[in-house]
């Protein structure tokens, strides 16, 4: 009974650690940063490429767009230029409906994750993004093919499978708070904590591993490579910082999550935006978010641009 | 924006303390003037008495003078009516005179009083404080054994009334109170005695008469009891047992020494009760209640003077939003994540309507099966619109077959099937199939388990017959509920899950 105990906090004892609940967090932070009419620009990956290329932040690129099923008989001449692609749904979240092919012809698909599919499964696979499987809600949706992002071998003992991203919450403009996510074996190559992922909090100031849990417990290594996650230190962090920044400018939303990858050519790379991150941030920062948005809000510059910012939070 | 969103805390909170003194204001109204009660009462007993006096005409002018039952002892009167051919009536505080020009033939009169159990009202009789009591006239001998019948009184402990009433009471009797008695020895004689004794000791006493109501009672005499003025206030006795109080089933129709039937111009008159019992839909009295306290109006336009059938639809409408506010609970404060939000609601609704046990097998019968159907479906890869009205169409088949095989095994549990409402079951199962692909079926599981225990929970209040009955009756209490639940809307602590969840994060320091 008392171990039972044991595994629950006191409102008390949270507050004092500064944690952000899921009500506060929808009802002080959410709904009163971000307006509902900006959601449309992030949840639509076809949207925000663009508007990231008008704030000059670096996407994979677009390869083509499917949007009736009628055209989903022609992928294979869209992506015909180029040697791997990802298809992935347009509304999509989580990492969900995301196929990477890294090698294909006519009727062999590679998948990332060395799974061989024959051409009636892609096929099946875009007609059931359009028929909104994967979508938020269930609507109709577009069918995204987009260049495949080749993941830093930095980052290679870290992740088994599946491309490792990180996570900055970006709140008034300022980067707050940010954590890298490696997938596992149980994860099935996906990003998500709560489907098995390792979440590492990284050090806002330097890009360096601060801790590390798995299903809410700490840990130090990761669970499949056995690396020493406190090693991990993210290169090119200014970069990072960067671009979850211009989200603000990008999107207007004043707290957002921002997913960026690490290409091996290209550098940094925004993913995604996302305008209801989860709270899973603060345990694998192991570090309550309350106190450093509070601080943001009301002791930070106001009206500074981007690089300013970021340079606001590096010093 | 910390102060609007005090300012929206405080506009809400102002919402609830108004609509909370508003509630118990009209739920005091309604207790007291329609006689609402807490507790379900589906029917009201009513109450017929019947004085019928008959008397022989002595060719004067006939003027009689009847009592009226006291209505503040706990009964209302619904209904009184006076049968009485040819005579002129008057309708007084205390009693009804009538009066005619001589008549020859034997007379018949009926007094009929409608009466209504009024519980909820029921009070201590105020009265003012009487003079103190006449001493009564005795001869020596008679006054020797009232001071010994006082004295024996006196010597045991208690109230002085009760005393005497045990002592008149005694079997085999007394030797003193005996011969104190005059015979006959009747009820009326009884009781006269020990006010004769109550007013030597100086305590005031009356005669209490009344019926006693009894289904199908007749009878010729009204029954007797004595009230005794004692710590400012009157107080009434049973004369056999001495329980002091007024019985719940005890009409009073006269108190002193007024007479029940004055009769001029007629001699032999006999006067006749008879007592006959029904039952009214308690809503229905209402009515009649809340004329007699003058809020017909009201009354008129509240949901009670509608239809039945529009009542029943109502009082189940009534219950929802204390439904709802146990779904909000359970998502912001508890912060379990269920299928949909409204889903574990309606599931609870099926399953007053099914049975628990009944319900909830059925319930996992169709899911189970609906899932397996499911699985199958996702093989096809149907387009989305599709998919979904094909499992609403397996629901319905699996709840036809379940209705069948229920029909023929004689078992309720399998016709319960019919209560779920099909879209909200081919939802359910859309929704766990869906999370089961994405998150595999320990979260899938996970959320049927939460969306089953938050209906079980929501089911146990709403099933209940007391709050069902509260909900309905005082229906006032949903805009208190309206305002509980907008200021959920702005409750940012944390959530009993986020206890668990965010644990790690307090542990810190002790590692």
């Amino acid at each position: 009974m008392i171990a039972f105990w044991k595994n629950f906090a006191l409102p008390s004892q949270l507050r004092a650690a500064g944690v952000l609940g899921m009500n506060r967090r929808n009802y002080e932070i959410i709904a009163k940063s971000n307006r509902r009419c900006l959601y449309p620009l992030v949840d639509d990956k076809v949207q925000t490429k663009k508007l990231a290329a008008n704030v000059g932040i670096n996407t994979p690129h677009l390869i083509g767009v499917i949007e009736m099923q009628n055209e989903v008989d022609h992928f294979l001449k869209i992506v015909k230029e180029y040697n791997e692609f990802v298809i992935k749904p347009a509304h999509g979240s989580g990492g969900k409906g995301v196929l990477v092919i890294k090698q294909y012809s006519a009727d062999r698909f590679v998948t990332a994750s060395g799974k061989t599919l024959n051409y009636h499964e892609v096929y099946q696979h875009i007609s059931n993004i359009l028929s909104g499987l994967y979508s938020l809600g269930g609507k109709y949706d577009v069918a995204v093919l987009e260049e495949m992002v080749h993941f830093s071998n930095q980052f290679e003992d870290f992740s088994y499978q599946g491309i490792p991203d990180v996570r900055v919450i970006v709140y008034q403009g300022f980067p707050a708070m940010a954590m890298m996510r490696l997938a596992t074996k149980e994860s099935g190559g996906r990003a998500n904590l709560h489907q098995g992922a390792v979440g590492v909090g990284i050090d806002i100031k330097t890009g360096h591993a601060l801790a590390a849990v798995l299903h809410n417990q700490p840990i130090k290594f990761h669970p499949d490579t056995g690396a020493d996650l406190m090693k991990l230190e993210v290169p090119f962090w200014r970069k990072h910082l960067e671009i979850a920044a211009k989200g603000y400018e990008m999107t207007g939303l004043g707290y957002l999550g921002a997913d960026i990858v690490l290409d091996k050519y290209r550098g940094p790379m925004m993913l995604e935006l996302n305008a209801r991150p989860g709270l899973a941030i603060q345990i694998a920062n192991n570090h309550g978010l309350r106190y450093v948005l509070k601080n943001i809000r009301c002791s930070y510059p106001k009206g500074l641009g981007w690089a300013e910012r970021v340079n606001y939070v590096l010093k | 924006m910390l102060n609007k969103l005090k300012s929206v805390r405080a506009f809400l909170t102002i919402g609830l303390i108004l609509s909370i003194v508003f509630s118990i204001y009209s739920a005091y109204y309604k207790i007291k003037y329609w006689g609402f009660n807490f507790a379900p009462r589906k029917v009201t007993d009513v109450w017929t008495i019947e004085e019928h006096i008959s008397f022989v005409p002595t060719g004067d002018n006939i003027r009689l003078s009847i009592a009226r039952p006291l209505s503040v002892a706990g009964f209302k009167i619904l209904d009184e009516n006076i049968i009485a051919p040819g005579y002129k009536i008057e309708k007084k505080d205390q009693r009804i005179e009538i009066s005619s020009n001589p008549k020859k033939s034997l007379q018949d009169i009926y007094y009929r009083i409608l009466l209504y159990d009024n519980v909820d009202s029921r009070g201590k009789i105020e009265a003012q404080k009487p003079s103190s009591p006449k001493l009564p006239v005795m001869d020596e001998k008679t006054e020797a054994l009232a001071q010994q019948i006082i004295e024996m009184a006196t010597q045991e402990k208690g109230d002085i009334v009760q005393q005497v009433v045990s002592l008149f009471g005694q079997n085999p009797p007394n030797g003193v109170v005996l011969s104190f008695i005059p015979e006959p020895r009747t009820d009326k004689a009884v009781v006269q005695a020990i006010i004769d004794i109550l007013a030597l000791k100086g305590v005031p006493a009356r005669l209490v008469r009344g019926i006693r109501l009894e289904k199908g009672k007749k009878t010729l005499n009204l029954d007797v009891m004595f009230e005794a003025y004692l710590d400012g206030m009157w107080k009434i006795y049973n004369p056999q047992t001495g329980k002091k109080g007024l019985p719940s089933n005890f009409i009073v129709f006269q108190r002193g020494g007024n007479s029940l039937v004055d009769v001029e111009g007629g001699t032999d008159s006999i006067t006749k009760f008879s007592v006959m019992k029904s039952i009214r839909s308690s809503f229905r009295m209402a009515g009649h209640r809340a004329e007699i306290s003058q809020s017909r109006n009201l009354f008129d336009y509240s949901i009670y003077s509608l239809p039945l059938h529009e009542q029943n639809t109502l009082k189940w409408l009534m219950i929802f939003p204390l439904a709802i506010l146990v779904v909000v609970l359970m998502r912001n404060v508890v912060g379990l994540q269920t299928m949909g939000t409204f889903t574990p609601m309606l599931i609870a609704m099926s399953l007053v309507e099914t049975g628990f046990c009944a319900g909830l097998i059925c319930f996992s019968v169709i899911l189970a099966s609906g899932l397996l159907i499911r699985a199958g479906l996702s093989k096809l890869n149907l387009l989305l619109v599709p998919r979904i009205s094909a499992v609403v169409i397996f629901v319905i088949l699996i709840i036809q077959i379940l209705s069948v095989v229920g029909y023929h095994w004689k078992s309720n549990i399998a016709l319960s099937a019919l209560a779920f409402p099909i879209i909200i079951m081919a939802w359910v199962i859309e929704r766990a199939s869906i999370t089961w692909e994405e998150d595999g079926a320990v979260n899938a599981t996970k959320e049927i388990i939460y969306s089953v225990l938050v209906a079980i929970i929501t089911y146990f209040v709403i099933v209940n017959e007391y709050i069902r009955h509260i909900m309905f009756a005082f229906n006032e209490f949903n805009l208190v509920i309206l305002f509980i639940v907008m200021l959920l809307g702005t409750y940012t602590g944390y959530r009993l899950t986020e206890l668990k969840r965010f644990a790690p994060l307090v542990n810190k320091g002790k590692k």
